[in-house]
């Protein structure tokens, strides 16, 4: 048997740093977490065992600073880091880096990190491995003109993307072939400048794709499963925010079908860990490789709740160097599960950032329900980082079944201090498109075109109307008692109307 | 009795709130309403309204008139204005000022991408204002009500913090 793990350092923060140092205490794991100058008495710094500062706010000073993790597991003595996600978590440097200094990474490989996280390597493996692929062209070192000519041969509409991207950065639709020229530019400008790299590569457009992915399981024996699907369609800005296993539309052919390709990827490219092989599937439900995510993924409690696995056991079992406890034939399929990522944004504008402090926070709980929350109540929302605060994740025994407890759960959220994805989300839920499963990744720019998730009816509005009023009456006549005998004003409402008149006055002659 | 005129999300209600030792009078729109409230703590409440339970967390905004409702996980604006000074002022046909309508806040801490607006420019509704880069991301800010810039208090580069003024209007 290989030796045993003792001690982990968490390279994160938030509900995956949550997450893991669960996970670590199911297996009595001793557990490590790091944190920034704000996050001193952040959710995931209260749970763990031990916790070391690391630097400033900024994740260039803290959680990306490759030095300072690596001294924090030294002084601690852990003998493994679990990088969750974003961060270091598909860092090839870092991955050997903790190689070299002895330290186990779990994930994968460094080389195999490194080769999936670049476009064009990923997408010349997952051919080898007989993966079907967006029909598509790479334009590297190209003049216009046979750039030009690439894109007539995939054929309008075409998606230029950047071969280091993610997230949506330096990508563009273009429709016709005169926009061509332009969005090449600006695209490869954008990459640049996000990326360092310039290299973009052209991709068939998919009209109303879904995204659909399948979740692998690799130890270091070459023995390789998938644990079904995951469709992630709803997303705003290229990035999900509802989450749910299995697809509505995947059947158990299909089903096996991409399993067996995602395995394949992961055989020829020498996987260890758990991954996500991301592809997108057309309406007639025939689906191309996107990419490889050589991590834990966000939405990972779905497949979780579905399968009965927990995968952040399964990967430090797998970094321990056992074999996989689970045979293909293990996997089973048991139920529903959706998630909804509570995010500290404004929906209503554009799902722009909303910082603050939780005046009040309360999490569901009830049959089905499972809360990863980052935060409790009291905490501040800092700016620095990603603003999800917490995964709600529900299981049913049917689709409808979900859809039903992930509404109760999230009418029984409460987050008071800024605004949150939850009204959101119950508009979504409640959206008849979304019910029939009736999905594409543009689905959210179809169904509310301009940002409006209305889930207040009269009689709601007019309830908070009541609490309004009712704060306002309440808040005066403790200024009046306070201030004198109870029955006298200390301020003559008279006085107080007189200023009033004359600030309005003068605010309407200034 | 207290009479407010309360602004919820383009809807008004006319409120009449009477006290008494067992609780609330209250009268919306002229039709008695059944309230119920009791306090949990400073800010948040149990309200049943006709025998409906909603949690609410009251709190004040940049204001006077203003108040923050948050109930059924979403986050509500109110405005509750003294009933008869609102009537004087609609008779002299004055709007209330917002504090949207006064000035343009930072909304968040960020960088200042870019200035879309210049003094004495007239703007409407949901025009963008100003871009600004927060958490990674361009961030559009956009006018809350027809109204005239009437200073311009930041440049492209510059950094704000939460609550800064960037924009006043006239």
């Amino acid at each position: 048997m290989p030796d045993k793990i003792k001690k982990i350092l968490i390279a994160n923060r938030g509900e995956i740093a949550v997450r893991i140092i669960r996970g670590c205490r199911d297996l009595g794991i001793t557990s490590v977490a790091v944190f920034s100058d704000c996050d001193r008495a952040a959710y995931h710094v209260r749970l763990a065992d031990e916790a070391f500062h690391i630097g400033a706010s900024p994740s260039s000073e803290s959680y990306l600073n490759q030095d300072k993790i690596i001294d924090a597991a030294r002084r601690s003595g852990a003998e493994a880091i679990h990088p969750g996600y974003g961060f270091l978590a598909e860092n090839a440097v870092f991955a050997q880096r903790c190689a070299d200094e002895g330290i186990i990474f779990i994930g994968p490989r460094p080389e195999t990190i490194s080769l999936l996280g670049d476009k064009l390597q990923a997408r010349a493996a997952a051919l080898e491995a007989g993966l079907p692929v967006v029909p598509g062209e790479t334009i590297e070192g190209d003049d216009l003109e046979t750039a030009i000519s690439k894109a007539d041969k995939v054929g309008y509409p075409i998606l230029i993307k950047a071969a280091a991207g993610g997230g949506g950065k330096g990508m563009r639709v273009v429709h016709r072939a005169d926009e061509f020229e332009n969005s090449l530019q600006r695209a490869s400008s954008e990459a640049r400048s996000a990326f360092g790299d310039g290299r973009v590569y052209i991709e068939k457009y998919l009209e109303r794709p879904r995204h659909i992915e399948i979740q692998i399981l690799c130890d270091q024996h070459g023995n390789a499963i998938h644990l079904n699907e995951r469709e992630c369609s709803i997303q705003r800005r290229h990035q999900k925010v509802i989450e749910e296993s299995p697809s509505p539309v995947v059947t158990p052919e299909l089903r096996q079908r991409m399993g067996e390709a995602a395995v394949n990827i992961a055989l020829k490219t020498g996987y260890v860990g758990a991954g996500t092989v991301e592809f997108m599937v057309a309406q007639d439900l025939s689906f191309y490789f996107l990419e490889v995510n050589t991590r834990l993924q966000v939405e990972h409690p779905v497949t979780e709740m579905v399968t009965g696995v927990d995968l952040v056991r399964e990967q430090i079992a797998v970094a321990e160097g056992t074999q996989l406890r689970y045979t293909q034939e293990d996997i089973k399929l048991d139920g529903h599960a959706i998630e909804c990522r509570i995010y500290a944004e404004d929906p209503q504008n554009g799902f722009a950032p909303s910082t603050g402090r939780l005046q009040h926070y309360r999490i569901p709980a009830g049959p089905g329900v499972r809360v990863d929350s980052g935060v409790v109540i009291y905490n501040e929302i800092p700016i620095y980082y990603d603003p999800m605060i917490a995964k709600l994740v529900v299981w049913g025994s049917d689709r409808a079944e979900a859809i039903a407890r992930t509404r109760r759960a999230l009418q029984e959220y409460r987050v008071s201090g800024l605004k949150t994805t939850i009204g959101f989300h119950l508009a979504v839920l409640a959206s008849e498109r979304f019910v029939k499963g009736d999905l594409s990744t543009s689905f959210l720019t179809e169904e509310y075109p301009d940002n409006k998730y209305e889930i207040l009816d009269d009689d709601i509005l007019r309830s908070a109307a009541i609490a309004a009023a009712l704060d306002k009456f309440t808040h005066e006549r403790k200024i009046a008692l306070n201030s004198g005998d109870g029955n006298r004003r200390a301020v003559s409402l008279w006085r107080n109307h007189h200023r009033r008149d004359r600030l309005r006055k003068f605010e309407r002659e200034s | 009795m207290p009479r407010y005129l309360v602004k919820v999300e383009g809807r008004e209600f006319d409120i009449d709130i009477g006290y008494h030792a067992d609780g609330f009078n209250v009268m919306v729109d002229g039709q008695n309403v059944d309230v119920k409230s009791h306090s949990i703590g400073a800010t948040r409440s149990v309200l049943l309204v006709n025998d409906r339970s909603f949690e609410v967390d009251v709190h004040p905004n940049n204001h006077e008139e203003g108040r923050t409702v948050f109930m059924l996980g979403v986050e509500i604006n109110a405005e509750v204005e003294q009933y008869n000074l609102a009537q004087l002022r609609k008779r002299a046909g004055m709007t209330t000022k917002s504090a949207a309508a006064r000035n343009l806040r930072a909304p968040m801490p960020g960088l200042i991408l870019e200035v879309k607006v210049e003094p004495g420019q007239k703007v409407a509704r949901n025009d963008p204002l100003v871009i600004i880069e927060a958490m990674k991301m361009e961030n559009v800010l956009k006018a809350q009500a027809d109204v005239t810039v009437k200073s311009v208090n930041v440049a492209r580069g510059d950094s704000v913090e939460k609550g800064d003024i960037i924009l006043e209007f006239e």
